[in-house]
């Protein structure tokens, strides 16, 4: 079975076949190995590679994995489609990158806009972020009021090119 | 001493009051919010109390509402905490007002102290040196006093403190920015939009003394913090001793704190700010009437409960101790485990903190606010936790501190615990050397390159076969909803008491 991980800024591949119970071919990338896995009666998972031994931890998060090996923690990101997304988040900083308060929109709709210019302060966590336009453009939606309390994602501003 | 006391607060701090009330067999009343409600603090406390909607301002900074539910309860005192409404002069004066006993100080110390302008005056009249700046009544008059003083300067909300809203700049154009966004953070923090310039010392170390006093002019010091590791004016890792202050340094500065503290005759337990520069010289910050977050760290090195003794001169206007009968031994040394993605600018993480085990072992405190199971929520300030550690020598601090974070895991949200355990590994941190701007000087970015290195191909492997094995921890479907919240009564281990929750 073939699955993709967000591991960061990369989307990872992991092929895994079953070669008896609790044994498995392992190809990460374009690692290949043999481990096998025991489940321990608290959940964890006991691998056995060729190297040794280790723990590992694995709890599900929606679509996140937290996984603790040991003593180290890594969070993975189970990818549906390969890279979906990838191309949205490339132009980035006119979505709220934190959940906050919106506390001043600097741009109306028809303004032109040059790259860098602040178009909405939010705050979050005792800072002010600035979300600043990522090229220059027209702006063709403001969806963001003043005091207006958001999520992470949510598109702020909407440009198009001038 | 009181029968009953309401903690207007919430998080680790409330559930820290609170093993204090019930260890000397005090009742405690919690407040909660819509979002805290059935959260930890308020399972540790003997009787619970809505206060309000989710968002601070109409719960956790509601002085009415707050007030209304200290009535209601029937507590004869109460406990602000830190933060929310804990330096509110108006809530302070509020809680006296309705006969209630407020621990902390007189409204009117809140109110000179929290006026950061006001605290300097103060400090300078009594002796203790404070950093040069300029107060002005428009951004203009402001960056005329700055141009006259000399750049780099930090902008400070008036009403401000805890660093928020702080800023630097470099020059009269950045100035200029710096003061309108200091002013509109001003204004919605603290409903004053005044700022202040000061003149920003270059690499200073962060001290501070914590002080009680009696409010009738008597203080004493249970010695200093050294809060220099910093990330944009927060503090990450605190200690104490202070472990670069010579002995002439910390006569210095425990000897101005008691003098301001007498000298306002300041009444419970409070801060004396200052930084050190790289000559040795001591500058005044600020003073902050409340119990700090850090305050762990001097309760193991001094042996005393310093909410106990802010219950003790509440409840009998006398300090339990005198100066010659406060001792220090060991180190110790505290991180601040924040929900927060340190791999991508220190993200603010919201989420459920689904699977949580806390470290223990010989002299390690944690001071806590969540369990497993916990909503994480975006009202509120994103500390999860305080992990403490105490030894003989700060190396041994430092190695039993590490170790206890090793064993910490927080699953379903991210923390900065990568972020603390890759920090006190850093020479600089073993060695002492390093100021406040040092974190984000020189550790941040090699920290960025280590935390955006590939998982281990394990990690991978670990996760596919968790998933392919159906491991109970991995059952639910791969975009399916985290695993269920755990039944928070269950989960209440050390904390579970009698006649909880009602």
């Amino acid at each position: 079975m073939k699955t993709f991980w967000r591991d960061g800024a990369r989307v990872r591949e992991v092929e895994l076949l079953a070669v008896a119970p609790g044994r498995w071919r392992v190809c990460v990338d374009q690692a290949e190995f043999e481990l096998s896995s025991e489940t321990m009666p608290d959940g964890r998972l006991r691998l056995q590679g060729d190297a040794g031994v280790v723990v590992a931890e694995v709890t599900p998060d929606g679509s996140r994995r937290f996984v603790r090996l040991g003593v180290l923690d890594f969070v993975l990101e189970r990818e549906v489609a390969v890279r979906k997304g990838a191309a949205a988040a490339q132009d980035g900083g006119l979505e709220a990158p934190m959940p906050g308060v919106i506390t001043k929109v600097m741009v109306v709709v028809g303004d032109d806009v040059t790259k860098g210019q602040p178009l909405v302060a939010l705050e979050a966590m005792k800072m002010e972020h600035l979300i600043r336009a990522p090229r220059p453009g027209r702006v063709k939606k403001v969806a963001a009021s003043p005091g207006q309390m958001v999520q992470a994602g949510v598109a702020l501003v909407e440009l198009e090119p001038a | 001493m009181f029968k009953k006391v309401l903690i207007a607060n919430r998080g680790e701090i409330a559930c820290r009051v609170a093993a204090t009330l019930h260890e000397m067999g005090i009742r405690s009343v919690a407040v909660y919010s819509e979002a805290d409600r059935g959260a930890l603090h308020t399972r540790v406390c003997d009787e619970v109390r809505a206060i309000g909607a989710s968002e601070a301002r109409e719960s956790y900074l509601n002085a009415e509402a707050v007030v209304e539910a200290a009535k209601a309860s029937g507590a004869d005192a109460v406990h602000p905490g830190f933060g929310f409404l804990a330096e509110n002069a108006g809530f302070a004066k509020a809680v006296e007002g309705a006969g209630l006993t407020f621990i902390g100080p007189t409204a009117a110390q809140i109110r000179a102290m929290g006026d950061k302008r006001e605290a300097r005056r103060i400090a300078e009249r009594a002796g203790v040196p404070i950093v040069p700046g300029a107060e002005g009544a428009d951004g203009k008059a402001l960056v005329r006093a700055a141009n006259a003083m000399g750049y780099p300067v930090m902008i400070k909300a008036a009403l401000g403190g805890g660093g928020k809203g702080m800023q630097v700049a470099h020059d009269a154009k950045q100035l200029a920015e710096a003061i309108e966004a200091a002013q509109r953070v001003a204004a919605s923090a603290f409903g004053d939009a005044s700022v202040y310039v000061e003149k920003l010392l270059e690499r200073p170390r962060h001290v501070e003394v914590q002080v009680l006093g009696d409010g009738q002019g008597r203080a004493v010091h249970v010695f200093e913090r050294d809060c220099t590791l910093q990330r944009r004016h927060q503090k990450v890792v605190e200690e104490a001793p202070a472990p670069t202050l010579t002995a002439d340094q910390r006569a210095i500065v425990t000897h101005a704190a008691v003098r301001l503290a007498e000298a306002v005759h300041y009444r419970g337990a409070g801060t004396i700010e200052t930084l050190i520069t790289r000559e040795g010289a001591v500058f005044f910050l600020e003073m902050n009437t409340r119990l700090q977050v850090e305050h762990p760290v001097s309760e193991l090195v001094s042996g005393i409960d310093l909410v106990r003794a802010q219950l003790s001169i509440a409840a009998t206007g006398r300090l339990p101790f005198e100066q010659h009968e406060i001792k220090r031994h060991g180190h110790a040394i505290e991180a601040r485990v924040y929900a927060e993605d340190a791999a991508r600018g220190f993200l603010p993480q919201v989420g459920v903190a689904s699977r949580v085990r806390w470290p223990d072992g010989p002299f390690v405190r944690v001071d806590a606010g969540v369990e497993s199971g916990d909503q994480v929520s975006v009202h509120y300030d994103p500390m999860l936790a305080k992990v403490i550690a105490y030894g003989p020598t700060r190396e041994s601090a430092i190695e039993r501190l590490l170790g206890a974070l090793d064993d910490t895991r927080v699953h379903g949200v991210v923390t900065n615990l990568g972020f603390l355990r890759a920090l006190l590994r850093a020479p600089e941190v073993r060695a002492g050397s390093y100021d406040t701007e040092w974190v984000e000087r020189e550790f941040l970015a090699g920290f960025a390159a280590l935390a955006q290195a590939p998982a281990p191909d394990l990690a991978l492997a670990a996760a596919a076969i968790a998933e392919a094995a159906g491991t109970p921890a991995a059952r639910t479907a791969p975009n399916g909803p985290a695993a269920p919240a755990l039944d928070p009564f269950a989960q209440l281990g050390r904390w579970r008491q009698a006649g909880l929750a009602g």
